[in-house]
Protein backbone atom coordinates (compact mmCIF):
# COMPACT_ATOMS: atom_id res chain seq x y z
CA UNK A 1 0.00 0.00 0.00
CA UNK A 2 1.23 3.65 -1.09
CA UNK A 3 2.40 5.74 2.02
CA UNK A 4 0.95 8.42 0.51
CA UNK A 5 -1.91 8.73 -2.38
CA UNK A 6 -3.36 11.84 -3.78
CA UNK A 7 -6.42 11.12 -6.24
CA UNK A 8 -7.47 13.68 -8.00
CA UNK A 9 -5.86 17.00 -6.09
CA UNK A 10 -7.68 20.11 -6.67
CA UNK A 11 -6.55 23.23 -5.09
CA UNK A 12 -5.92 27.14 -5.80
CA UNK A 13 -6.10 30.78 -4.75
CA UNK A 14 -9.72 31.58 -5.04
CA UNK A 15 -11.41 31.84 -7.64
CA UNK A 16 -8.61 30.54 -9.64
CA UNK A 17 -7.33 27.19 -9.95
CA UNK A 18 -3.92 25.78 -9.85
CA UNK A 19 -4.40 22.32 -9.62
CA UNK A 20 -6.55 20.09 -12.24
CA UNK A 21 -6.91 16.96 -10.65
CA UNK A 22 -3.30 15.65 -9.84
CA UNK A 23 -2.93 12.10 -8.71
CA UNK A 24 0.21 10.61 -7.37
CA UNK A 25 1.85 8.24 -4.99
CA UNK A 26 4.94 7.34 -2.92
CA UNK A 27 5.59 4.15 -1.47
CA UNK A 28 7.31 3.78 1.79
CA UNK A 29 11.40 4.21 0.82
CA UNK A 30 11.19 5.56 -2.13
CA UNK A 31 12.52 9.46 -3.44
CA UNK A 32 9.89 10.80 -5.87
CA UNK A 33 10.42 13.91 -8.02
CA UNK A 34 7.88 16.59 -9.09
CA UNK A 35 9.63 18.44 -11.49
CA UNK A 36 7.81 20.99 -13.72
CA UNK A 37 8.20 24.63 -15.24
CA UNK A 38 7.74 27.84 -12.71
CA UNK A 39 4.32 28.32 -12.47
CA UNK A 40 3.26 24.42 -12.83
CA UNK A 41 1.59 24.23 -9.66
CA UNK A 42 4.63 22.25 -7.68
CA UNK A 43 4.58 24.40 -4.78
CA UNK A 44 0.81 24.72 -4.54
CA UNK A 45 0.85 20.83 -4.91
CA UNK A 46 2.83 20.34 -1.70
CA UNK A 47 1.15 23.26 0.13
CA UNK A 48 -1.93 21.65 -0.22
CA UNK A 49 -0.61 18.27 1.05
CA UNK A 50 0.74 20.42 4.07
CA UNK A 51 -3.19 21.88 4.80
CA UNK A 52 -1.90 25.37 4.27
CA UNK A 53 -3.82 25.69 1.04
CA UNK A 54 -7.40 23.63 1.31
CA UNK A 55 -7.52 21.46 -1.70
CA UNK A 56 -10.95 21.56 -2.83
CA UNK A 57 -14.27 19.18 -2.46
CA UNK A 58 -13.64 15.89 -4.21
CA UNK A 59 -9.62 15.53 -3.28
CA UNK A 60 -8.38 12.95 -2.13
CA UNK A 61 -5.29 12.67 0.11
CA UNK A 62 -5.01 9.19 1.98
CA UNK A 63 -1.54 9.40 4.01
CA UNK A 64 -0.91 6.37 5.86
CA UNK A 65 -3.82 5.00 5.67
CA UNK A 66 -5.52 7.72 6.78
CA UNK A 67 -7.63 11.30 4.79
CA UNK A 68 -5.96 13.84 5.51
CA UNK A 69 -7.47 16.71 3.09
CA UNK A 70 -9.39 17.82 5.50
CA UNK A 71 -6.89 18.38 8.85
CA UNK A 72 -5.10 21.62 9.63
CA UNK A 73 -1.57 22.13 9.14
CA UNK A 74 -0.53 20.92 13.11
CA UNK A 75 -2.58 17.85 12.39
CA UNK A 76 -1.14 16.91 9.42
CA UNK A 77 2.78 17.37 11.09
CA UNK A 78 1.56 15.24 13.84
CA UNK A 79 0.96 12.45 11.69
CA UNK A 80 4.79 12.49 10.15
CA UNK A 81 4.36 14.52 6.95
CA UNK A 82 6.57 17.16 7.29
CA UNK A 83 8.08 20.02 4.69
CA UNK A 84 11.07 21.75 4.59
CA UNK A 85 9.11 24.50 2.06
CA UNK A 86 10.43 26.33 -1.00
CA UNK A 87 12.57 29.67 -0.19
CA UNK A 88 13.80 27.61 3.37
CA UNK A 89 11.51 30.03 5.70
CA UNK A 90 13.87 29.27 8.57
CA UNK A 91 13.02 31.59 11.28
CA UNK A 92 15.71 34.34 10.65
CA UNK A 93 15.95 35.75 14.27
CA UNK A 94 15.46 32.47 15.90
CA UNK A 95 18.88 30.85 16.74
CA UNK A 96 19.59 28.36 14.82
CA UNK A 97 18.90 25.28 17.91
CA UNK A 98 15.14 27.12 18.47
CA UNK A 99 14.77 26.84 14.56
CA UNK A 100 15.44 22.81 15.35
CA UNK A 101 13.41 22.89 18.61
CA UNK A 102 10.80 24.54 16.69
CA UNK A 103 10.58 21.35 14.08
CA UNK A 104 9.89 19.16 16.70
CA UNK A 105 7.04 21.36 18.38
CA UNK A 106 4.66 17.83 17.85
CA UNK A 107 7.20 15.95 19.65
CA UNK A 108 6.80 15.42 23.51
CA UNK A 109 9.67 12.73 24.21
CA UNK A 110 12.16 14.93 25.14
CA UNK A 111 15.02 11.99 24.71
CA UNK A 112 13.98 11.08 21.00
CA UNK A 113 14.17 14.73 20.25
CA UNK A 114 17.38 15.25 21.75
CA UNK A 115 18.62 12.46 20.04
CA UNK A 116 17.58 13.76 16.50
CA UNK A 117 19.19 16.96 17.48
CA UNK A 118 22.85 15.03 17.91
CA UNK A 119 21.45 13.60 14.03
CA UNK A 120 21.24 17.10 12.55
CA UNK A 121 24.77 18.07 13.99
CA UNK A 122 25.79 14.76 12.81
CA UNK A 123 24.65 15.56 9.23
CA UNK A 124 25.09 19.32 9.00
CA UNK A 125 28.80 19.89 11.69
CA UNK A 126 28.14 23.43 10.88
CA UNK A 127 24.50 23.87 12.57
CA UNK A 128 26.22 22.55 15.74
CA UNK A 129 28.96 25.10 15.36
CA UNK A 130 26.72 27.81 14.65
CA UNK A 131 23.92 26.68 17.30
CA UNK A 132 23.30 30.18 19.08
CA UNK A 133 23.88 32.22 16.22
CA UNK A 134 20.58 33.65 15.05
CA UNK A 135 19.43 31.56 12.00
CA UNK A 136 19.57 34.72 9.67
CA UNK A 137 22.97 34.93 9.89
CA UNK A 138 23.52 31.53 8.05
CA UNK A 139 24.57 31.22 4.18
CA UNK A 140 22.05 30.16 1.80
CA UNK A 141 23.43 26.67 1.97
CA UNK A 142 23.30 26.54 5.39
CA UNK A 143 19.98 27.61 5.73
CA UNK A 144 18.59 24.92 3.25
CA UNK A 145 20.27 22.40 5.68
CA UNK A 146 18.52 23.90 8.87
CA UNK A 147 15.80 24.03 7.00
CA UNK A 148 16.05 20.19 5.78
CA UNK A 149 17.15 19.50 9.80
CA UNK A 150 14.02 21.35 10.94
CA UNK A 151 12.19 19.55 9.23
CA UNK A 152 13.53 15.99 10.26
CA UNK A 153 12.89 17.35 13.63
CA UNK A 154 9.56 16.46 13.38
CA UNK A 155 10.51 12.53 12.58
CA UNK A 156 8.07 12.51 9.63
CA UNK A 157 7.08 9.12 8.05
CA UNK A 158 7.63 11.31 4.97
CA UNK A 159 9.86 13.71 4.03
CA UNK A 160 9.00 16.83 1.09
CA UNK A 161 12.01 19.07 -0.01
CA UNK A 162 10.52 22.01 -1.90
CA UNK A 163 13.02 23.09 -4.39
CA UNK A 164 16.25 22.31 -1.89
CA UNK A 165 18.66 23.24 -4.61
CA UNK A 166 17.08 26.91 -5.28
CA UNK A 167 19.96 29.67 -5.13
CA UNK A 168 22.63 27.45 -4.12
CA UNK A 169 26.11 26.99 -5.83
CA UNK A 170 26.37 23.36 -7.57
CA UNK A 171 28.80 21.95 -5.44
CA UNK A 172 26.46 22.64 -2.43
CA UNK A 173 23.58 21.55 -4.45
CA UNK A 174 25.41 18.25 -4.86
CA UNK A 175 26.23 17.82 -0.82
CA UNK A 176 22.32 18.64 -0.07
CA UNK A 177 21.18 15.69 -2.81
CA UNK A 178 24.04 13.34 -1.33
CA UNK A 179 22.33 13.87 2.17
CA UNK A 180 18.64 13.51 0.59
CA UNK A 181 19.98 10.10 -1.30
CA UNK A 182 21.59 9.31 3.03
CA UNK A 183 18.34 9.59 4.52
CA UNK A 184 16.26 7.55 1.94
CA UNK A 185 18.71 4.77 2.33
CA UNK A 186 18.08 5.08 6.21
CA UNK A 187 14.84 4.86 5.17
CA UNK A 188 13.28 8.01 4.96
CA UNK A 189 10.50 8.32 2.17
CA UNK A 190 11.18 11.60 -0.17
CA UNK A 191 8.74 13.64 -2.21
CA UNK A 192 10.79 16.27 -3.87
CA UNK A 193 10.00 19.18 -6.18
CA UNK A 194 12.89 20.42 -8.37
CA UNK A 195 13.40 22.51 -11.39
CA UNK A 196 16.63 21.71 -11.43
CA UNK A 197 14.92 18.41 -13.32
CA UNK A 198 18.41 16.55 -13.92
CA UNK A 199 19.39 16.25 -10.18
CA UNK A 200 16.36 15.76 -8.97
CA UNK A 201 15.78 13.10 -11.38
CA UNK A 202 19.31 11.39 -11.09
CA UNK A 203 18.49 10.76 -7.62
CA UNK A 204 14.77 9.58 -7.37
CA UNK A 205 13.41 6.24 -8.32
CA UNK A 206 10.10 8.02 -9.69
CA UNK A 207 9.15 11.23 -11.58
CA UNK A 208 5.94 12.95 -12.22
CA UNK A 209 6.13 15.69 -14.54
CA UNK A 210 3.64 18.51 -13.90
CA UNK A 211 2.46 21.01 -16.57
CA UNK A 212 -0.14 23.94 -15.99
CA UNK A 213 -1.88 21.66 -12.62
CA UNK A 214 -1.78 18.60 -14.57
CA UNK A 215 0.08 15.65 -14.33
CA UNK A 216 1.36 14.56 -18.06
CA UNK A 217 3.68 12.18 -17.69
CA UNK A 218 4.97 9.83 -14.87
CA UNK A 219 7.42 6.72 -15.02
CA UNK A 220 10.76 5.36 -13.28
CA UNK A 221 13.44 8.46 -13.27
CA UNK A 222 15.96 6.91 -15.30
CA UNK A 223 13.39 6.78 -18.45
CA UNK A 224 12.52 10.59 -17.65
CA UNK A 225 16.12 11.26 -18.07
CA UNK A 226 16.07 9.48 -21.48
CA UNK A 227 12.59 10.76 -22.57
CA UNK A 228 12.98 13.07 -25.34
CA UNK A 229 10.30 15.88 -24.42
CA UNK A 230 11.48 15.96 -20.98
CA UNK A 231 15.20 16.03 -22.60
CA UNK A 232 13.77 18.85 -24.69
CA UNK A 233 11.56 20.66 -22.36
CA UNK A 234 13.32 20.38 -18.49
CA UNK A 235 16.98 19.56 -19.38
CA UNK A 236 17.57 21.74 -21.51
CA UNK A 237 18.68 19.57 -25.01
CA UNK B 1 1.41 63.04 43.31
CA UNK B 2 4.93 63.93 44.74
CA UNK B 3 5.38 67.29 44.85
CA UNK B 4 9.12 69.33 44.18
CA UNK B 5 10.85 68.04 47.09
CA UNK B 6 13.76 70.70 47.50
CA UNK B 7 12.96 73.60 44.68
CA UNK B 8 16.12 75.22 45.22
CA UNK B 9 18.46 72.34 43.72
CA UNK B 10 18.10 71.50 40.02
CA UNK B 11 19.66 68.46 40.00
CA UNK B 12 17.21 67.13 43.17
CA UNK B 13 14.18 68.54 40.64
CA UNK B 14 15.60 66.33 37.81
CA UNK B 15 16.59 63.36 39.26
CA UNK B 16 13.23 63.20 41.63
CA UNK B 17 11.00 63.66 37.89
CA UNK B 18 13.50 61.16 36.66
CA UNK B 19 12.19 59.10 39.32
CA UNK B 20 8.37 59.58 38.78
CA UNK B 21 8.80 59.63 35.03
CA UNK B 22 10.34 56.20 35.02
CA UNK B 23 7.77 54.96 37.66
CA UNK B 24 5.20 56.72 35.19
CA UNK B 25 7.11 54.78 32.11
CA UNK B 26 7.12 50.77 33.28
CA UNK B 27 3.18 51.28 33.87
CA UNK B 28 2.89 52.61 30.68
CA UNK B 29 5.09 49.66 29.54
CA UNK B 30 2.76 47.13 30.85
CA UNK B 31 -0.17 48.49 28.50
CA UNK B 32 2.80 48.95 25.44
CA UNK B 33 3.34 45.51 25.63
CA UNK B 34 -0.66 44.31 24.71
CA UNK B 35 -0.12 46.80 22.03
CA UNK B 36 2.95 45.37 20.55
CA UNK B 37 2.81 41.93 21.42
CA UNK B 38 -0.96 41.33 19.31
CA UNK B 39 1.07 43.58 16.39
CA UNK B 40 3.87 41.41 16.44
CA UNK B 41 1.62 38.13 15.51
CA UNK B 42 -1.05 39.50 13.96
CA UNK B 43 0.05 42.86 12.37
CA UNK B 44 -3.07 44.69 13.84
CA UNK B 45 -2.88 47.92 16.04
CA UNK B 46 -5.42 46.58 18.62
CA UNK B 47 -7.08 50.36 19.25
CA UNK B 48 -9.31 48.95 21.71
CA UNK B 49 -6.41 47.79 24.02
CA UNK B 50 -6.32 51.14 25.80
CA UNK B 51 -10.30 50.57 26.73
CA UNK B 52 -9.59 47.18 27.72
CA UNK B 53 -7.40 48.81 30.33
CA UNK B 54 -10.06 51.01 30.96
CA UNK B 55 -12.43 48.33 31.61
CA UNK B 56 -9.74 46.77 33.75
CA UNK B 57 -10.11 49.49 36.16
CA UNK B 58 -13.72 49.75 36.53
CA UNK B 59 -13.73 45.69 37.54
CA UNK B 60 -11.55 46.64 40.10
CA UNK B 61 -13.73 49.56 41.54
CA UNK B 62 -16.79 47.69 41.33
CA UNK B 63 -14.97 45.33 43.17
CA UNK B 64 -14.16 47.49 46.32
CA UNK B 65 -17.57 48.99 45.92
CA UNK B 66 -18.68 45.88 46.52
CA UNK B 67 -17.07 45.29 50.00
CA UNK B 68 -17.57 48.78 50.82
CA UNK B 69 -13.82 49.73 50.70
CA UNK B 70 -13.08 53.69 50.46
CA UNK B 71 -10.16 54.62 52.06
CA UNK B 72 -7.59 52.73 53.64
CA UNK B 73 -8.25 50.99 56.79
CA UNK B 74 -6.83 47.31 58.26
CA UNK B 75 -4.09 47.44 55.89
CA UNK B 76 -4.04 43.64 56.44
CA UNK B 77 -7.15 43.84 54.68
CA UNK B 78 -6.69 46.41 52.47
CA UNK B 79 -4.03 44.11 51.14
CA UNK B 80 -6.24 41.40 50.65
CA UNK B 81 -8.56 43.63 49.06
CA UNK B 82 -5.54 44.84 46.76
CA UNK B 83 -4.60 41.14 45.66
CA UNK B 84 -8.54 40.35 45.08
CA UNK B 85 -9.21 43.45 42.61
CA UNK B 86 -5.63 42.02 40.82
CA UNK B 87 -7.29 38.78 40.89
CA UNK B 88 -10.28 39.72 39.18
CA UNK B 89 -9.12 42.38 36.50
CA UNK B 90 -5.91 39.69 35.37
CA UNK B 91 -8.50 37.54 34.17
CA UNK B 92 -11.51 39.80 33.25
CA UNK B 93 -8.95 41.10 30.83
CA UNK B 94 -7.31 38.29 29.49
CA UNK B 95 -10.54 36.60 29.01
CA UNK B 96 -12.36 39.76 26.98
CA UNK B 97 -9.05 40.40 25.19
CA UNK B 98 -9.27 37.03 23.66
CA UNK B 99 -12.76 36.87 23.14
CA UNK B 100 -12.65 39.74 21.10
CA UNK B 101 -10.44 38.28 18.92
CA UNK B 102 -12.43 34.86 18.95
CA UNK B 103 -15.70 37.02 17.85
CA UNK B 104 -14.27 39.90 15.61
CA UNK B 105 -10.55 39.28 14.24
CA UNK B 106 -10.25 35.60 13.85
CA UNK B 107 -13.27 36.25 10.85
CA UNK B 108 -11.27 38.86 9.39
CA UNK B 109 -7.24 36.86 9.95
CA UNK B 110 -7.29 37.13 6.16
CA UNK B 111 -9.18 39.98 5.01
CA UNK B 112 -7.04 43.38 3.98
CA UNK B 113 -5.41 44.78 7.14
CA UNK B 114 -7.59 47.77 7.33
CA UNK B 115 -10.49 45.39 8.11
CA UNK B 116 -9.56 44.40 11.66
CA UNK B 117 -8.08 47.82 11.89
CA UNK B 118 -11.60 49.66 11.97
CA UNK B 119 -12.92 46.77 13.53
CA UNK B 120 -10.69 47.19 16.49
CA UNK B 121 -11.72 50.64 16.16
CA UNK B 122 -15.25 49.80 16.46
CA UNK B 123 -14.53 48.02 19.73
CA UNK B 124 -12.28 50.68 20.98
CA UNK B 125 -16.01 52.21 20.90
CA UNK B 126 -18.04 49.73 22.55
CA UNK B 127 -15.42 49.58 25.77
CA UNK B 128 -15.83 53.49 25.99
CA UNK B 129 -19.70 53.43 26.07
CA UNK B 130 -19.51 50.31 28.05
CA UNK B 131 -17.29 52.43 30.39
CA UNK B 132 -19.05 55.25 30.45
CA UNK B 133 -22.60 53.46 31.47
CA UNK B 134 -20.75 51.30 33.81
CA UNK B 135 -18.84 54.79 35.97
CA UNK B 136 -21.04 57.60 34.42
CA UNK B 137 -18.97 60.53 32.61
CA UNK B 138 -17.66 61.94 35.67
CA UNK B 139 -14.07 61.27 37.01
CA UNK B 140 -14.65 58.42 40.03
CA UNK B 141 -12.06 58.24 42.85
CA UNK B 142 -10.87 54.92 43.53
CA UNK B 143 -10.41 53.98 47.04
CA UNK B 144 -6.56 55.45 48.27
CA UNK B 145 -5.54 52.22 49.85
CA UNK B 146 -1.62 52.34 49.59
CA UNK B 147 0.56 55.01 51.64
CA UNK B 148 1.42 58.08 50.26
CA UNK B 149 4.50 58.34 52.98
CA UNK B 150 7.56 58.66 51.82
CA UNK B 151 9.69 55.64 51.97
CA UNK B 152 12.48 58.01 52.94
CA UNK B 153 10.88 59.59 55.70
CA UNK B 154 9.19 62.80 55.34
CA UNK B 155 12.21 64.76 55.76
CA UNK B 156 13.90 63.13 52.59
CA UNK B 157 14.98 65.76 49.91
CA UNK B 158 13.49 63.05 47.53
CA UNK B 159 10.51 61.46 47.71
CA UNK B 160 9.78 57.41 46.62
CA UNK B 161 6.56 56.69 48.16
CA UNK B 162 4.99 52.85 48.75
CA UNK B 163 2.74 53.56 46.01
CA UNK B 164 6.30 54.35 44.03
CA UNK B 165 7.14 51.36 45.31
CA UNK B 166 4.37 49.21 44.07
CA UNK B 167 4.13 50.41 40.60
CA UNK B 168 7.62 48.86 40.20
CA UNK B 169 6.85 45.75 42.48
CA UNK B 170 4.18 44.99 40.11
CA UNK B 171 5.57 46.04 36.73
CA UNK B 172 9.04 44.93 37.47
CA UNK B 173 8.57 41.02 37.82
CA UNK B 174 6.04 41.12 35.28
CA UNK B 175 8.58 42.32 32.57
CA UNK B 176 10.72 39.51 33.67
CA UNK B 177 8.26 36.48 33.77
CA UNK B 178 6.93 37.74 30.17
CA UNK B 179 10.73 38.20 28.91
CA UNK B 180 11.68 34.79 30.67
CA UNK B 181 8.59 32.97 29.07
CA UNK B 182 9.35 34.30 25.65
CA UNK B 183 12.46 33.34 25.53
CA UNK B 184 12.84 30.01 27.14
CA UNK B 185 9.69 28.06 26.88
CA UNK B 186 8.70 25.98 23.95
CA UNK B 187 5.23 28.34 23.99
CA UNK B 188 7.34 31.37 23.64
CA UNK B 189 9.35 30.82 21.20
CA UNK B 190 6.40 29.07 19.06
CA UNK B 191 5.01 33.17 19.37
CA UNK B 192 8.61 34.57 18.26
CA UNK B 193 8.39 32.06 15.31
CA UNK B 194 4.61 32.81 14.36
CA UNK B 195 5.95 36.81 14.33
CA UNK B 196 9.11 35.73 11.99
CA UNK B 197 6.43 33.27 9.68
CA UNK B 198 3.06 32.41 10.57
CA UNK B 199 3.35 29.86 7.17
CA UNK B 200 6.39 28.40 8.24
CA UNK B 201 5.02 28.22 12.19
CA UNK B 202 2.41 25.86 10.58
CA UNK B 203 4.23 23.91 8.98
CA UNK B 204 6.08 23.25 11.42
CA UNK B 205 2.83 21.71 13.58
CA UNK B 206 2.12 25.10 15.38
CA UNK B 207 -1.40 25.36 16.18
CA UNK B 208 -1.08 29.55 15.55
CA UNK B 209 -4.34 29.79 16.35
CA UNK B 210 -3.77 28.82 19.82
CA UNK B 211 -0.53 31.03 19.84
CA UNK B 212 -2.46 33.93 18.76
CA UNK B 213 -5.11 32.89 21.25
CA UNK B 214 -2.41 33.17 24.17
CA UNK B 215 -0.62 36.13 22.87
CA UNK B 216 -4.37 38.13 23.53
CA UNK B 217 -4.88 36.53 26.66
CA UNK B 218 -1.57 37.87 27.83
CA UNK B 219 -1.82 41.46 26.58
CA UNK B 220 -4.80 41.38 28.21
CA UNK B 221 -3.80 40.03 31.56
CA UNK B 222 -0.92 42.57 31.53
CA UNK B 223 -3.68 45.24 30.71
CA UNK B 224 -5.35 43.91 33.33
CA UNK B 225 -2.48 44.16 35.93
CA UNK B 226 -1.81 47.31 34.74
CA UNK B 227 -5.45 48.77 35.53
CA UNK B 228 -5.59 48.03 38.97
CA UNK B 229 -2.23 49.47 39.55
CA UNK B 230 -3.21 52.67 37.63
CA UNK B 231 -5.87 53.26 40.05
CA UNK B 232 -4.51 52.64 43.08
CA UNK B 233 -1.21 55.10 41.88
CA UNK B 234 -3.64 57.83 40.45
CA UNK B 235 -6.52 57.49 42.85
CA UNK B 236 -9.13 59.03 39.75
CA UNK B 237 -10.45 56.89 37.06
CA UNK B 238 -12.64 57.63 34.23
CA UNK B 239 -14.25 56.45 30.66
CA UNK B 240 -11.76 57.93 29.40
CA UNK B 241 -8.60 56.72 30.57
CA UNK B 242 -8.06 54.36 27.81
CA UNK B 243 -8.16 56.63 25.13
CA UNK B 244 -5.34 58.77 26.93
CA UNK B 245 -3.20 56.01 28.57
CA UNK B 246 -3.50 53.65 25.47
CA UNK B 247 -2.17 56.41 23.11
CA UNK B 248 1.04 56.90 24.89
CA UNK B 249 1.27 53.51 25.57
CA UNK B 250 1.11 53.01 21.39
CA UNK B 251 3.10 55.91 20.97
CA UNK B 252 5.63 53.91 23.52
CA UNK B 253 5.45 50.39 21.22
CA UNK B 254 6.24 52.62 17.89
CA UNK B 255 8.94 54.80 19.65
CA UNK B 256 10.25 51.27 20.71
CA UNK B 257 9.77 49.17 17.15
CA UNK B 258 6.60 47.88 17.26
CA UNK B 259 6.68 44.46 17.45
CA UNK B 260 9.73 44.40 19.79
CA UNK B 261 9.24 43.45 23.16
CA UNK B 262 12.27 44.78 24.73
CA UNK B 263 11.27 48.08 22.46
CA UNK B 264 7.98 48.75 24.07
CA UNK B 265 9.56 49.01 27.99
CA UNK B 266 12.21 51.00 26.33
CA UNK B 267 9.65 53.36 24.82
CA UNK B 268 7.57 53.18 27.32
CA UNK B 269 10.31 54.54 29.72
CA UNK B 270 11.31 57.45 27.28
CA UNK B 271 7.83 58.50 27.11
CA UNK B 272 7.16 58.14 31.01
CA UNK B 273 10.49 60.73 31.19
CA UNK B 274 9.28 62.21 28.46
CA UNK B 275 5.33 63.23 30.32
CA UNK B 276 7.17 63.95 33.69
CA UNK B 277 10.61 66.22 32.94
CA UNK B 278 8.46 67.63 30.80
CA UNK B 279 5.82 68.97 32.97
CA UNK B 280 8.46 70.57 35.27
CA UNK B 281 10.58 71.75 32.16
CA UNK B 282 8.00 72.67 29.87
CA UNK B 283 4.41 72.88 31.15
CA UNK B 284 2.15 70.41 32.45
CA UNK B 285 -0.30 71.23 29.53
CA UNK B 286 2.36 70.61 26.51
CA UNK B 287 3.24 66.79 27.45
CA UNK B 288 0.67 65.58 25.13
CA UNK B 289 1.85 67.54 22.08
CA UNK B 290 5.68 66.77 23.31
CA UNK B 291 4.66 62.88 22.96
CA UNK B 292 2.59 63.15 19.63
CA UNK B 293 5.49 64.99 18.60
CA UNK B 294 7.82 62.12 19.36
CA UNK B 295 5.26 60.14 17.15
CA UNK B 296 5.22 61.72 14.74
CA UNK B 297 9.29 61.99 14.34
CA UNK B 298 9.65 58.85 14.94
CA UNK B 299 6.95 57.40 12.10
CA UNK B 300 8.55 60.22 9.84
CA UNK B 301 12.38 59.69 10.52
CA UNK B 302 12.72 55.72 11.75
CA UNK B 303 9.49 54.10 10.93
CA UNK B 304 10.90 50.55 12.11
CA UNK B 305 11.26 52.44 16.00
CA UNK B 306 14.77 52.65 18.29
CA UNK B 307 15.25 48.46 18.40
CA UNK B 308 12.57 47.72 15.49
CA UNK B 309 13.81 44.97 13.27
CA UNK B 310 14.03 45.75 9.71
CA UNK B 311 11.22 45.31 7.62
CA UNK B 312 9.96 42.07 7.17
CA UNK B 313 11.48 39.15 5.50
CA UNK B 314 10.62 38.04 2.78
CA UNK B 315 12.25 35.67 -0.02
Amino acid sequence: MALLRIDNLNAGYGPVNVLDNVSLTVDAGEIVAMIGANGAGKTTTLMALSGIVRPRNGSSVVFDGDHIESLPPHEIVRRGLAQSPEGRKIFPRLSVLENLNMGAFTRKDRPGIAADLAKSFAMFPILGERKHQAAGLLSGGQQQMLAIARALMARPKLLMLDEPSLGLAPQIVVQIFEVIRDLNQQGMSVLIVEQNARMALKFAHRGYVLETGRVTMTDAASVLLTDPRVRAAYLGE
Amino acid sequence: MPLFADATDPWLTLLQFTVIGLTKGSLFALIALGYTMVYGIVELINFAHGDLFMLGSFVAFTILGLFGVQSAGDPYADAGFVLLCFAAAIPFCAALNVAVDRVVYRPLRNAPKLAPLVSAIGVSFIFMNVGLFWGGSQDVNFPNLVSDDNLFGETAKIRFTAKDLMVIGVTVPLMVALTVFVKFTSLGTAMRATAQNPTAAKLMGINTETVIATTFAIGGALAGAASVTYGLYINTISYQIGFQNGLYAFTAAVLGGIGNIPGAVLGALIIGLVVSLGSVYVGERWTSALVFAILIVILVFRPSGLLGSRTREKV
